[in-house]
This record gives structure tokens, C-alpha cells and sequence, in this order.
């Protein structure tokens, strides 16, 4: 009786056990093997498998991936939000940062319970460096957000090449380049603040969809896309401009939007305004070009009704990536479509493409005259298939 | 079968609660493991509706503790979690443990008048095996990289690494392939002791219907648990080995590669039985339970197990009925449909008789009673709705909105939850020893058939009028966001429902300490599981009972005056 | 627990009173009522605008008022017995097995009916409007197909049309991504797969859905009849964003769809670019 009953135990206990260590075990799979030399491995395996060789032309995506590293084990020293939160902070909570005013510029340090913040001073280039440090507990956080929120599209190790990413144009920003189109900041890399926004906004017209996550978990994954710059570029270059984000200050054609629109339509084609219409298209007849302008020296180019692929600094696995620029009567725009949107996208211009930075070229009042142009022309004529097509009727019927 | 060899009852506390061979305890395991399940399951529904009726606002109460990292608002990841699990804890943890579990557990063995069942320690692993599954499936939540998002159907290729690379989408197959082992050793249990354990006397003709339900589910187990077993084996080789066999290579690039229908086909064939794997226990206890309330024979006994037993077999061939809009062949469609429609043959059958049982019966509306009429009710408004769904002209429009949702809410999830809550009012006595008060089992009754009718009808209109669903917010576009005010209304319904279950839990923990002492057989029927003792002894029966009478011989003519039963040990008197 | 008896009797005697529990239902069924009383709602589909959306309807209709049918018989067979048949002390119960013959014609009779009138009727109409309709997916060759290849993926709709050269996978092809535009009046045929989970491409208005799954491509057909702007909606559980997933059909007049169609081929041709050979998809039409 002993003995069976003490066998029957055991087997029940043995059962039990198994199970949880076999689930264990699938748990925690993939701890040990970091995600790049796991991928590569694999794909070589896959190769070598099929052609007896490893071939350059297996995608890693189009394997499902496994084995993927879940963590981050490396610190990593990140620009911080900007001088703005600096101040904020020491204003916040005085003596926790301290400034090293001698001399007249500003060194210190200031730690909350997970992160450390750090001002540098570079005397060479006469420039502030405002590092934060991110510790590995939250790299990993979001690591983890981003492997199960973004990496479909943003591929899994951030280079912008994940599975419903391929075949995009264009494609999904791969993360392994600095360079981010509709943040709406002044200086080369976006603000905390800035990213947070669009990822919250989403991108219109693209599966880039506003993603309804926590303010924390967005602060994570930011902070790990951030991370994936490469050593000495980007977040982790410490003289790198993080910038200011576009002050659209006050409409100053309130009540006298025709004009906006006239002067707007006038910058919008001139080329020594503006001239949008280089790569945009035209929206006038070329044949009154002149007599808009006033300047009969000026000629449209050729199929001036047709935006202009243009080239850019993106690429998807080496491959240059060429950008289209709107037709407003008929694209969907990114980052929104009031004049508020437009003035801001126009300020700051669309890093890595074409369009530069408008904000300091181009007076706020002409800005703004160009945004109620682009604001007409949307509200005008795109998704009204009829109106759109009498209109393109006239242009083209001059050439 | 001998009636002599009496096991001694184990005086060890472990072996006497905890690791148990007695099928009665494992059969009160399975209701208290089944009503936690059903709770937590509960709970979450009321997320899901909460989170419908206002989309993106913090859950009151606990949703700072449930939630922390949004402040309480349940997300998109996580709502697709929610009803996930909902489902699959509705399904395998909850329903499947107390309609089969438990009173498998408790009324096979008693009724046909055995001492155990024939395998006790497989009985006992069965239990532990659950457990275990229930563990795994919890635990899963808490991974990183979230859990389960892919639905309870767990369709690939969301359910591979392609949407999701944490392990809480293997952890969760992981838990399913465990519930379906122990839902294999039960039904092999189940079907040998039938067969091999039947009291003198207790031919096929006089078992009750109770127990032919759950034979038959037990055989359904048996063949198709595996199915979905191997699907899930697939699924997690796919997940943590690399393998593909669910996930194709691109159509514009060519190659070999997995096929993503493979698993729907698998999962089918084991998830259309599953639907009368549910059923079938239900249709057993209710033609039982109506015919012992309405103090008249089942009528057409002989006709019920021919009908269930015809289910049991069609429920292998109408699996595609699931799959219509995937691209199956206009053949296959076709055939589908026609075998689909089959089945309200032997479905009528069933109410046929049900309603002829109760005709014309002198009929006491006992709580027991009470459900099992609502089965009646809510499997009639659930099994015509199904032909909305099986007939593919409809089917391609209502597919995968909320029209399915409120149809096998009220066929499998309605039906088999009355009948368990039945069951358990049916065998409370018994198995505690105690009356369940019926006052609040009436109170319980009507407010839950109340707001669980409008819930679910309320989701034919919304399935109609085209709302899509697992939608985490229908108010996202103009299109769904017309018809928010049902989703409101719903949600008020379905509170309603939820918090009605508050009665069922008091009364089942007051009547478990406190209730009335019951007398042996306080509902006056005849089957040998209530010709014993209360409280029952270890080993049920001190000599096996030989059977002379069936299980319904209520009312007869020959039988004394003021006297309506007769017990299956009884002869009946020659009139 | 004298006083608890005394107590439990008088909630006994207040429940089983008509006026409790008639009042209990109102004020139920009231819980919904402002829900269901406020204004400008939908309780229904949108009207169909493509010319088999009336088989739909008027095979939900038939097989509604054949359900109401039954459901009322089964109702009327629970209610009778529940008022006449309440348990009365003394009174024996109707003593019947229903094994006679009688009651097994009667059962039989009541089987054929239902399969002839549940299943049989609703059988046929269903066949025939699958074949002339759902399932009769029109031809490359028939004059005045529209054709459209569809890939789906996490969450967005990418649509291609052929352009004005008549073929798939060339410069001048339309790109659309969460629109659709199609000309009224002509048969739209989509071929369709997904490049990561299953999706659903579910058009409400037009009446039907299609998965198209990785791996494999789907075809499936409509015809619009009326034009405007309708919903496309993901009907398959594809993910995070599921509930983002929709785009919007645009079906115009042939005259518009032509200048629209030749202007989007145009913009085509300007945004294609020769080198970029990774932005390619598009497969020969499947015969």
C-alpha cells in the first residue's frame, strides 16, 4: 500500500513538474542569444540548405524569426530632451541639478530614481551637450515594446525592414539612420516630445497608425529607438543639434485668407520665392506663369503639372529609396492638413528629403501664405474627383 | 465489478483533498477549479464591455491595479488578451470542468451504480493535469512582450512569430495542450466506466440521459481532442523550433513553405466538436432533469440518445461551416452547408421531445427545473440563429461580426452554463449534503436569462447592421460609431448579468456551511445515485444495486396512491 | 434564526407575487431604454449598392421570419404547460413514454418538415444565389470586368489597378492605399493575399467578404450599382490595430472613374521608380 501510494505520488508530482519546467523552458527560450548572430545564423542554416551555400539573397524576415534577445544588457548615454527640460527640472526641484556657473557655462549633474542627466560643455565648438542616461531596465522595457509593437513593420532590429514593411514606398524609417521626416523640429534630431507626438498622431495615409499606447511606454520605446542610432551618430553623438520644435506663433492672415491664398499661390511657383513647384507640381497654366509672377523670363519645366520623384537619404537594406512629392489635389499628406499642420510641416521642412527647412528662408507671413495656398488646394480639389479633373483640364490644355 | 473489493479511505490529508483517487472529490475539484475559472472568465467579459461601451477610459475600481502601466485604460494588446483568454477560460477552464469535469465526475459512477471509476489515479492526473494547463494559461499573462493576442481560434499566422515573438502566445498553446490531455484522460475514464462498470441490471436501455451525454462527449474527446492536440504541437514548434509549418512564403516570392489553412482545418475538426463536446452533457442533464421535474417519462428516450448520438457523428463532417470565407472550394462550400443543415434534424428531435417531456407533466418549477427550461429557450433562439450562419449566402455578410458572437454565445456558452448551474443546484444535496436556497437560485435564474437574452440578441441587430468583431473601439470611424448605442446598451445588460452571478456565488458558499440539511433524496427521483446515503459513504454503495426499473418511471399508473417515482432498484407493481 | 425563517418567508411571499416580478422585467428592460429611445441611430445595415446585396437581404429576411416561426412554437409549447401544468399536489402527471407508433410518425413527420421547410427551402435559394451571384466571379475576358489585386497587410489596405496599359506589374499601374476607387455599373474582380496574418477584406455595403491569407490568393467579385463612398472594413482578427484597419471605397460614374483613372495612371508613371526593384509586387492574373 506504501509503495503504491508513495509511486502514485510520485508519478502525479513527476507530471507536474515536467509540465511547468517545459513551460519554463518556453518561457525563457531565447535569453541567452542575442538577436543579430541568432538571425544571421539562421539565415545562413536556411541558406546553406537550400543552395549549399549561404546566399546574400535570403531575407531574415521572411523566416520567422526566433530566438530573438528579449533584453538589453548595456547602458547607453542618450541626448535628453533638451535644454528646456533641463531648466525645467533644476526649476522643479532646485539643488537636485546643479550648475557649474563658474565661468560662465554650465556643467552638472541631476539623478532621479532610474535615470541620470548630464550637462557637457564643449569649449571647441562652444556648444551644450544635455545627456540622459538610460539604464538597461528600461532599454529593455522598450526593447520589449518595440519588438511587440513596431518590429512588423520596423523590422526587429530597427532597420526598417519587417515583414509588412517590405514592398512599402515609402518604407518604414529604419531606425539604424538618424533621420526623421514629419517631426517638426528646427534642428536635425526630434525631441522626446516631438517623436512622442507623431507616434501619438500617427502618419495619415500609411499603415503608421496613431497608436493608442501609455505616455510611459512611449517614453521607453523612444528611448530605445534612440538607442539603435549607431555609436558616434545621432542620439549618441553628443554635439548633435536636438532641436527646438516649430513655433507657429499666431496666424497673421486671419480674416484675410483670399490674400494669403494669392500671395501663397505667388510664392508657391516663383522661383526666386519659394518655388514648391520645382518638385511639386504646378498649378497654374505655364502659358500664365508669367503673368502671375509678372516676370515673362520665367518658364515652366517640363510636365510642370507632375510632381518630381525626387531622391533621398533613405535607403531600405542599401537600397535608395526615391521620394515622391504631393500633388496636393490628390495625395494624402502626412502630418496633417489644417493650416496650423501645414505651416509646421513647411517650417521645418522633411528631413533626408528634398524638401529643406523653410523657417528662417522664408518670412512666418509667407509661410503662412503658403500653408492657406496648400490648405486651399486640399479643401479645393482632393477626393472631388470632378472638380479635380475640370481643373486639370485647364492646365494641361495650354501645353 | 466484483462487489466486494472496497478500497479503505485514505486518512492522509494529501491523499484524502489533494491528490485524491475518490471520484467525488475530484468532482467537487472540478467545481471549485470551474467556478474560479468562470469567474476570472466573467471578469474579464465585463473588461471587454466596459472597454466597448467607453472605449479608452480607465476601468473604475481596479483598473489602476490591473492595469498600472496606462493608468488603468485598457489598450489594444491587452483587450485582444482579454478576449482571448475570455475564451479560452469560458471554454477549457470553466464550461468544460464543471459540465464535464464535475458532473461527469459525480454523476457516472453514481448513477450506473459504481464504486469509483474504473481508473481513479488517471482520474486524479486528469484533475492535476488541468490544473496545471489552468497555471500555465494564467501565468502566461504576465510574460514579457504580452500574452495571447490571436484570439481563442489562435489562427496563424498571427499566432506564429510573426505578430508576436514573446512566449505568451506559446505558453498559451502550451495550456491548451495540456487542458486537452486531461480532457483525453477523462474521456477514455469515462467511456470504459460506462461501459465496463454498469450495475446488474443497468443496460444501455435504462441509463439515464445524463450519462449518454456525457458518454458521448467522452467519445467525441477521445477522437478529437488529438487533433487540436497535434495543431497546438505545430503552432508551438513553429513558435520556439523555427519550423513553418503554418507560415507560407510570399506568393510574389515564391517558394515552399507552411499553410496557414492547415491549422483552421485541424483547429475545426477538433473545434466543431468541441461546440457539442459542450452540448451534449447539457442535452443529456436537461432531458434527465425535465423529466424528473415534470414527474413524467423522458418522453422519447430511445429518440433522444438516437438524436444525440446522430449529433455525436455529424458534429465530424460540418467542421468547414467555420471556414466559408477562407477560400474553400464552392464544393466543399457547398457540401458543408448541406451537412450543416443536417443537423436540425436531429436537433428538433431533441426539442421535440423535450417539450413533449414537459407537456401535459405535473410539473414542480424547482431551480433546477427552472434551467433547464432555459436551456430550452436559449438553445432554441442559439441552434436557429446557426442557420443564419450555415447558409453561406448569409454567412458571407455576418461572418466575423457580432452575429456569430451572440449565435454561439447562446448555443454552446448559454446552454451549457444553465445546464451546469442545474447540475449543480440538481446535486448539491448530494454532494454537500444541503439545500442550495431557492429563493436566490430564482432571484439568479431570472436575472441572468433576462439581461443574457438582450445581451446576445442585442448582438444579432449589431451583426446585421455589420459590426465587426474583436473591434477594440467601434467609435473610431463613423461607420461603427452609429451604432455605439447598442454597444451601450449591451454593456448595461451585460453588467447586469455579471453582477446577478454575485447571487449564485452567495448562495452556493452560505448553502455550502449553512443551508438546510437535506433529506436523502429531496427531489424524489428514482436514479441510484439518490437511492444512497447523505452524506455519502467512501466506497457509494455497500453492495452494488441491482437495477430492475428505468431511470423515469415517474407518474406510472401501477404506482400507490400519492406516490409518483419509483426507484430504478424497485420492481414496478403489475397494475 | 427565528427571525431569519420569518424574514426569508416574507422575500418568499414578496418574489412570488406577479407585481414583483412583472416590475422586476420593467425595470430591465427600462435599463435599456435610453439607449434605444435616443435619436438619429443605426439599428441596421447601410443599404446595399451592389446588385446581388438583395439575394443577402431576402435570404436573412426568409430565413428571419422561418425562425420567428419556430421560435414561436417552441415558446408557445414552454408557456402552455408552464401555466396549466404547475405542480399540483395529488394530480399524477400525463404517464406517456412517446414510444408508441403514433408518436413516432408524428416525430417523423415533424423531422421531414423541418428539413423541408428549414432546410430544404433555404437550401436551394442559397445554392442558386451562390451560383449566380457570390460565387460566379466573372471572367478576364468578359467585357467591362474591373480588375484589382489586393495586398493586405498590418493595417492597411494596398490596392493596384492595372492602369492604361491593361497590365499588372508595370509602370504606369494606379497605387492606392486604404481607398479604393472603382467605376459603377462595371464588375469589380479582386485577386488578393496578405504579406503577414490573414485579413478580411469586408465591404458592408456591397455585401461581402473575403480572407485573403498569406501565401495563397483569394479572389472574389461585387458589382456596384449605386455610386458614393462606402466603408472597407478588416473583418479577420489581424492584430495590435485591427480596429484601425478600414479604408474607403470610392465608386464613381463611369465618365469621372475615366478621367480619374487616366490622371492616377499618370501620377503613376511619375512616381515610379526603375531602380527600385524591392518596392515590387504584383502577380499575373490567376485564371
Amino acid at each position: 500500500m506504501t509503495s503504491e501510494t508513495s509511486m502514485r505520488r510520485s508519478t502525479t508530482l513527476i507530471a507536474c513538474l515536467a509540465t511547468l519546467a517545459f513551460a519554463a523552458l518556453a518561457s525563457f527560450r531565447g535569453d541567452s542569444a542575442p538577436a543579430e548572430a541568432t538571425l544571421e545564423e539562421h539565415a545562413e542554416e536556411q541558406a546553406a540548405d537550400e543552395h549549399g551555400a549561404p546566399a546574400e539573397a535570403e531575407k531574415p524576415h521572411m523566416r520567422a524569426p526566433i530566438g530573438v534577445d528579449l533584453y538589453v544588457r548595456e547602458d547607453a548615454w542618450l541626448r535628453a530632451p533638451g535644454p528646456e527640460w533641463f531648466k525645467k527640472q533644476s526649476d522643479l526641484q532646485p539643488g537636485r541639478f546643479t550648475f557649474n556657473e563658474e565661468g560662465g557655462d554650465g556643467e552638472g549633474e541631476w539623478v532621479d530614481a532610474q535615470n541620470v542627466y548630464r550637462l557637457i560643455y564643449d569649449e571647441e565648438e562652444d556648444v551644450y551637450a544635455y545627456w540622459s542616461w538610460a539604464g538597461p531596465e528600461q532599454l529593455t522595457r522598450g526593447r520589449q515594446d518595440f519588438l511587440q509593437f513596431c518590429s512588423s513593420c520596423h523590422g526587429i532590429d530597427g532597420d526598417g525592414y519587417g515583414r509588412s514593411g517590405q514592398w512599402l514606398r515609402p518604407s518604414p524609417r529604419s531606425f539604424h539612420q538618424s533621420n526623421f521626416k514629419f517631426t517638426k523640429v528646427i534642428q536635425p534630431l526630434p525631441t522626446d516630445a516631438a517623436l512622442m507626438r507623431l507616434i501619438k498622431r500617427g502618419l495619415e495615409g500609411t499603415p503608421m497608425l496613431p497608436w493608442a499606447l501609455s505616455d510611459e511606454q512611449l517614453t521607453d520605446i523612444i528611448q530605445y529607438i534612440k538607442y539603435l542610432s549607431p555609436e558616434g551618430e545621432g542620439w549618441r553623438d553628443p554635439f548633435t543639434g536636438v532641436g527646438d520644435v516649430v513655433e507657429s506663433g499666431e496666424d497673421t492672415w486671419v480674416g484675410k485668407e483670399e490674400y494669403a491664398i494669392e500671395r501663397g499661390k505667388r510664392l508657391y511657383h516663383d522661383p526666386s520665392g519659394a518655388n514648391c513647384a520645382l518638385c511639386h507640381p504646378g498649378y497654374v497654366n505655364p502659358s500664365a506663369l508669367g503673368k502671375l509672377l509678372g516676370d515673362d523670363s520665367v518658364k515652366a519645366r517640363e510636365s510642370y503639372y507632375l510632381p518630381v520623384l525626387k531622391d533621398s537619404a533613405y535607403e531600405v537594406q542599401g537600397q535608395p529609396v526615391k521620394i515622391m512629392p504631393p500633388d496636393f489635389t490628390w495625395h494624402q499628406v502626412r502630418a496633417g492638413t489644417t493650416t496650423q499642420d501645414l505651416f509646421e510641416t513647411i517650417a521645418s521642412g522633411i528631413k533626408g528629403t528634398a524638401m529643406p527647412q523653410w523657417k528662417g528662408a522664408l518670412t512666418d507671413e509667407d509661410l503662412w501664405a503658403l500653408a492657406h495656398y496648400v490648405e486651399s488646394l486640399i479643401n479645393d480639389y482632393k477626393g472631388k474627383p470632378d472638380a479635380r479633373a475640370e481643373f486639370m483640364k485647364g492646365l494641361r490644355e495650354a501645353k | 465489478m466484483s462487489g466486494d473489493h472496497i478500497h479503505a479511505e485514505p486518512t492522509n490529508f494529501f491523499r484524502k483533498h489533494v491528490f485524491s483517487v475518490d471520484h467525488k472529490v475530484i468532482a467537487k475539484q472540478f467545481l471549485w477549479f470551474g467556478l474560479v475559472w468562470l469567474g476570472i472568465g466573467g471578469i474579464m467579459a465585463m473588461l471587454i464591455r466596459w472597454q466597448l461601451a467607453n472605449p479608452g477610459d480607465p476601468v473604475p475600481v481596479i483598473g489602476s491595479f490591473l492595469f498600472p502601466r496606462t493608468g488603468g485604460v485598457i489598450d489594444p494588446a491587452t483587450y485582444n488578451t482579454l478576449f482571448t483568454m475570455h475564451g479560452t477560460i469560458m471554454i477549457f477552464l470553466g464550461l468544460t470542468p464543471l459540465i464535464i469535469g464535475c458532473v461527469g465526475n459525480w454523476a457516472i459512477p453514481l448513477m450506473i451504480g459504481a464504486r469509483d471509476m474504473i481508473f481513479p489515479l488517471l482520474n486524479c492526473l486528469s484533475f492535476w493535469t488541468v490544473f496545471a494547463g489552468g497555471c500555465v494559461g494564467f501565468y502566461s499573462l504576465f510574460v514579457p512582450l504580452g500574452a495571447t493576442e490571436a484570439g481563442w481560434t489562435g489562427y496563424p499566422t498571427l499566432s506564429t512569430t510573426v505578430n508576436g515573438l514573446g512566449s505568451g502566445e506559446t505558453l498559451w498553446a502550451i495550456a491548451v495542450f495540456l487542458i486537452g490531455a486531461s480532457s483525453i484522460m477523462g474521456g477514455i475514464n469515462y467511456m470504459t466506466t460506462v461501459i465496463r462498470l454498469r450495475a446488474p441490471g443497468m443496460t444501455w436501455g435504462r441509463l439515464p440521459l445524463t450519462v449518454w451525454g456525457l458518454f458521448l462527449t467522452s467519445a467525441l474527446n477521445v477522437l478529437f481532442i488529438p487533433v487540436i492536440g497535434s495543431a497546438m504541437l505545430l503552432l508551438i514548434m513553429d513558435r520556439v523550433f523555427g519550423t513553418t509549418f503554418f507560415v507560407p512564403a510570399s506568393i510574389m516570392q515564391g517558394g515552399g513553405g507552411g499553410d496557414p489553412i492547415l491549422y483552421q482545418h485541424l483547429f475545426w475538426i477538433f473545434g466543431h466538436p468541441e461546440v457539442y463536446i459542450l452540448i451534449l452533457p447539457a442535452w443529456g442533464i436537461i432531458g434527465d432533469l425535465l423529466s424528473f421535474f415534470a414527474r413524467k417519462p423522458a418522453f422519447g428516450y430511445r429518440a433522444q440518445v438516437g438524436a444525440m448520438t446522430a449529433v455525436t457523428v455529424l458534429s465530424a463532417v460540418v467542421y468547414g461551416h467555420h471556414m466559408f470565407t477562407t477560400g474553400l472550394s464552392a464544393m466543399l462550400g457547398e457540401s458543408f452547408m448541406l451537412l450543416t443543415m443536417i443537423i436540425s434534424v436531429p436537433a428538433e428531435i431533441l426539442f421535440f421531445s423535450w417539450l413533449h417531456t414537459i407537456w401535459r407533466g405535473n410539473i414542480r418549477f424547482t431551480v433546477p427545473m427552472l434551467w433547464s427550461v432555459g436551456v430550452i429557450f436559449v438553445f432554441g433562439l442559439g441552434g436557429l440563429t446557426g442557420i443564419y450562419c450555415a447558409t453561406i449566402g448569409t454567412d458571407i455578410f455576418l461572418h466575423d461580426t457580432y452575429f456569430i458572437v451572440g449565435h454561439f454565445h447562446l448555443t454552446m456558452a448559454a446552454s451549457a452554463l444553465f445546464a451546469a448551474f442545474g447540475a449543480i443546484v440538481f446535486f448539491f444535496p448530494k454532494m454537500f449534503g444541503r439545500m442550495m436556497s431557492p429563493l436566490l437560485g430564482k432571484l439568479h435564474f431570472w436575472l441572468t436569462i433576462i439581461p443574457l437574452v438582450s445581451v446576445f440578441c442585442m448582438m444579432f441587430v449589431m451583426g446585421y447592421a455589420g459590426m465587426p468583431r474583436r473591434y477594440y473601439d467601434h467609435t473610431s470611424m463613423e461607420f461603427l460609431a452609429s451604432l455605439q448605442h447598442m454597444n451601450k446598451a449591451a454593456t448595461h445588460m451585460a453588467f447586469l448579468l455579471g453582477s446577478a452571478q454575485l447571487i449564485f456565488v452567495f448562495n452556493f458558499i452560505k448553502s455550502r456551511w449553512f443551508g438546510k440539511p437535506a433529506s436523502t433524496n429531496p427531489w424524489e427521483v428514482g436514479t441510484l445515485d439518490w437511492q444512497t446515503e447523505t452524506p455519502l459513504p467512501h466506497y457509494n454503495f455497500k453492495d452494488i444495486p441491482t437495477v430492475v426499473t428505468g431511470p423515469h418511471e415517474f407518474s406510472h399508473p401501477a404506482l400507490p396512491e400519492g406516490r409518483d417515482w419509483i426507484s430504478m432498484t424497485e420492481e414496478l407493481p403489475s397494475a | 434564526m427565528k427571525l431569519h425563517t420569518k424574514m426569508m418567508q416574507r422575500l418568499t411571499s414578496l418574489w412570488t407575487s406577479g407585481i414583483t416580478r412583472a416590475s422586476l422585467g420593467l425595470a430591465i428592460l427600462c435599463g435599456m431604454a435610453p439607449e434605444a429611445l435616443a435619436g438619429g441611430k443605426r439599428w441596421g445595415p447601410v443599404p446595399f449598392a451592389s446588385d446581388f446585396g438583395y439575394r443577402f437581404e431576402d435570404l436573412f429576411w426568409l430565413i428571419t421570419w422561418l425562425c420567428v416561426g419556430s421560435f414561436s412554437i417552441v415558446v408557445i409549447m414552454i408557456l402552455i404547460p408552464s401555466v396549466r401544468d404547475r405542480y399540483k399536489p395529488g394530480r399524477k402527471a400525463h404517464f406517456d413514454h412517446g414510444a408508441s407508433l403514433k408518436d413516432k410518425r408524428l416525430a417523423t413527420v415533424i423531422s421531414a418538415a423541418t428539413f423541408l421547410v428549414l432546410d430544404a427551402w433555404v437550401l436551394v435559394i442559397a445554392m442558386t444565389d451562390l451560383r449566380e451571384a457570390w460565387w460566379n466571379i466573372p471572367e478576364s475576358e468578359e467585357a467591362g470586368v474591373y480588375e484589382v489585386e489586393v495586398l493586405a497587410q498590418q493595417w492597411a489596405w494596398n490596392f493596384r489597378h492595372k492602369g492604361a496599359d491593361g497590365k499588372f506589374g508595370t509602370a504606369d499601374d494606379i497605387l492606392q492605399m486604404n481607398e479604393l476607387t472603382v467605376p459603377n455599373g462595371r464588375s469589380v474582380s479582386f485577386q488578393g493575399t496578405s504579406k503577414d496574418v490573414i485579413h478580411s477584406l469586408f465591404i458592408p455595403a456591397m455585401r461581402f467578404k473575403k480572407d485573403f491569407n498569406p501565401g495563397d490568393i483569394n479572389s472574389v467579385w461585387f458589382k456596384p450599382i449605386t455610386a458614393g463612398n462606402y466603408t472597407i472594413l478588416c473583418a479577420e482578427l489581424c492584430g495590435y490595430a485591427h480596429y484601425q484597419m478600414f479604408g474607403e471605397l470610392h465608386v464613381l460614374e463611369s465618365d469621372t472613374f475615366d478621367n480619374w483613372a487616366a490622371d492616377a495612371s499618370e501620377l503613376g508613371v511619375a512616381a515610379y521608380d526603375s531602380e527600385d526593384t524591392e518596392a515590387r509586387w504584383a502577380w499575373d492574373w490567376k485564371e
